[in-house]
């Protein structure tokens, strides 16, 4: 009863949070800025809110059609937020074009490795997609993500990027793919015991938020201050920087 | 399974470590002026008293001096947080977090002093925690007007 009641708080505080920060981005204009984490943000609202909330009420929890449809669109879910990585990487590269060429080609590599193993591991195993499975899989693509996503911070450090406001935002992948990535390594060490699948239950709904909030932060606070800096003459790279197609 | 468990332990420290970058940058924000300092005069808050004798003097720590001390300047700002010229009477999410900072850097302050390991960048961590609240109090204070007064002004007149 307890577990129901947190886990549906979180899942409605998620959807409002998601759809709050779908209508900022678009009504005041941020998307033009921000297109990919508009379409990121707009993406985990369609399948969130919309396609599993209708293939949950019309299928109900327990049915086969959720299951896969959960998993699949976590999986889709996971590979945009790939692409998000890659537009951040864009980002922070902006006045670094020789270091932009090296990792656009290393990005394209590594995001078709990716695609081919996640394809191939999931058309082989298409049939039979067991818990353990699918909880390995899973582990394995956050785990990637979280490991991308740090790669970047520390490229940012290395650069010394003044965009706080990039900084943000890569916080905010981080947090949403490392809570997980550990949850589904504990589910994965305890073979899936009550605890550990109330806690991926858990964990992802309450990352997806921190995520979200982090980025609402970001979005609606980082940029009053990033124009005060500007003003003041301390980093000149944040009007480009906030400028960049992110 | 090895990897599993190296998988939990770096997504683990990742995470918290993230926790810890985004209260940073939001500890970064830039107040238009030092409102802490009026805060603490009229709080009688130690803890800058506490960073002085850490950072300038490299005064030997005493631990239990020091988290009694911390512990009663955060009580005191989070209480104004919540009352002081706050028209919701509660917190905002950024304070929230920072709490829930705080708390876990105060924990993290235990443990280095049962492992015995250097507890000053906790400390700093701590105090620079509760400037950001001091300085959110004095800001709303200071905006909060009484005719042509502002709250200060107001008090000195009283």
């Amino acid at each position: 009863m307890v577990e129901k009641l947190i886990s549906d708080v979180l899942q409605y505080g998620g959807y409002a949070v998601e759809l709050l920060l779908v209508c900022l981005l678009v009504f005041r204009g941020h998307y033009r800025r921000l297109v990919v984490v508009t379409f990121y943000v707009s993406l985990l609202l369609l399948t969130d809110g919309v396609i599993r909330r209708g293939i949950l009420d019309h299928f109900g929890i327990s049915s086969r059609q959720y299951w896969y449809c959960f998993w699949l669109t976590d999986v889709l879910l996971a590979l945009a937020s790939f692409l998000v990585v890659c537009s951040f990487f864009r980002r922070a590269c902006l006045r670094e074009d020789k270091m932009w060429r090296f990792i656009r080609q290393a990005l394209v590599c590594v995001f078709i490795l990716v695609l081919g193993i996640s394809s191939l591991s999931l058309s082989r195993n298409y049939s039979q997609l067991t818990a353990s499975f699918i909880v390995e899989f899973e582990q394995n693509l956050c785990f990637t993500c979280v490991v991308l996503n740090t790669l970047l911070y520390l490229l940012m450090q290395q650069i010394e990027s003044p965009d706080e406001e990039l900084g943000l935002l890569v916080c905010g992948i981080g947090i949403q793919y490392a809570g997980p990535a550990a949850s589904f390594a504990l589910a994965h060490l305890t073979f899936g015991e009550h605890f550990s699948e109330f806690l991926i239950k858990l964990m992802m709904p309450v990352c997806t938020l921190g995520m979200l909030l982090t980025w609402f932060y970001a979005v609606v606070r980082m940029p009053k201050v990033g124009v005060v800096r500007a003003a003041a003459g301390k980093f000149a790279g944040v009007e480009e920087a906030a400028a960049g197609r992110v | 399974m090895v990897l599993a468990a190296l998988i939990l332990i770096l997504s683990t420290a990742l995470f918290f470590f993230y926790l810890q970058v985004i209260c940073q940058r939001i500890l970064r924000r830039r107040f238009e002026q030092e409102f802490f300092q009026s805060i603490v005069n009229a709080n009688r808050l130690e803890f800058p008293s506490v960073r002085r004798a850490i950072e300038e003097f490299d005064a030997p720590v005493d631990y239990a001096r020091l988290r009694m001390m911390l512990r009663c300047d955060f009580l005191a700002l989070a209480y104004l947080l919540k009352n002081a010229a706050n028209v919701r009477q509660r917190y905002s999410r950024e304070e929230r977090l920072l709490i829930f900072y705080f708390r876990l850097t105060s924990w993290s302050l235990f443990g280095r002093h049962l492992l015995r390991l250097r507890e000053k960048p906790s400390v700093l961590k701590l105090t620079a925690i509760l400037q950001y609240f001091a300085n959110v109090v004095g800001e709303r204070v200071n905006t909060v007007r009484f005719g042509n007064l502002t709250a200060a002004d107001y008090l000195l007149n009283v």
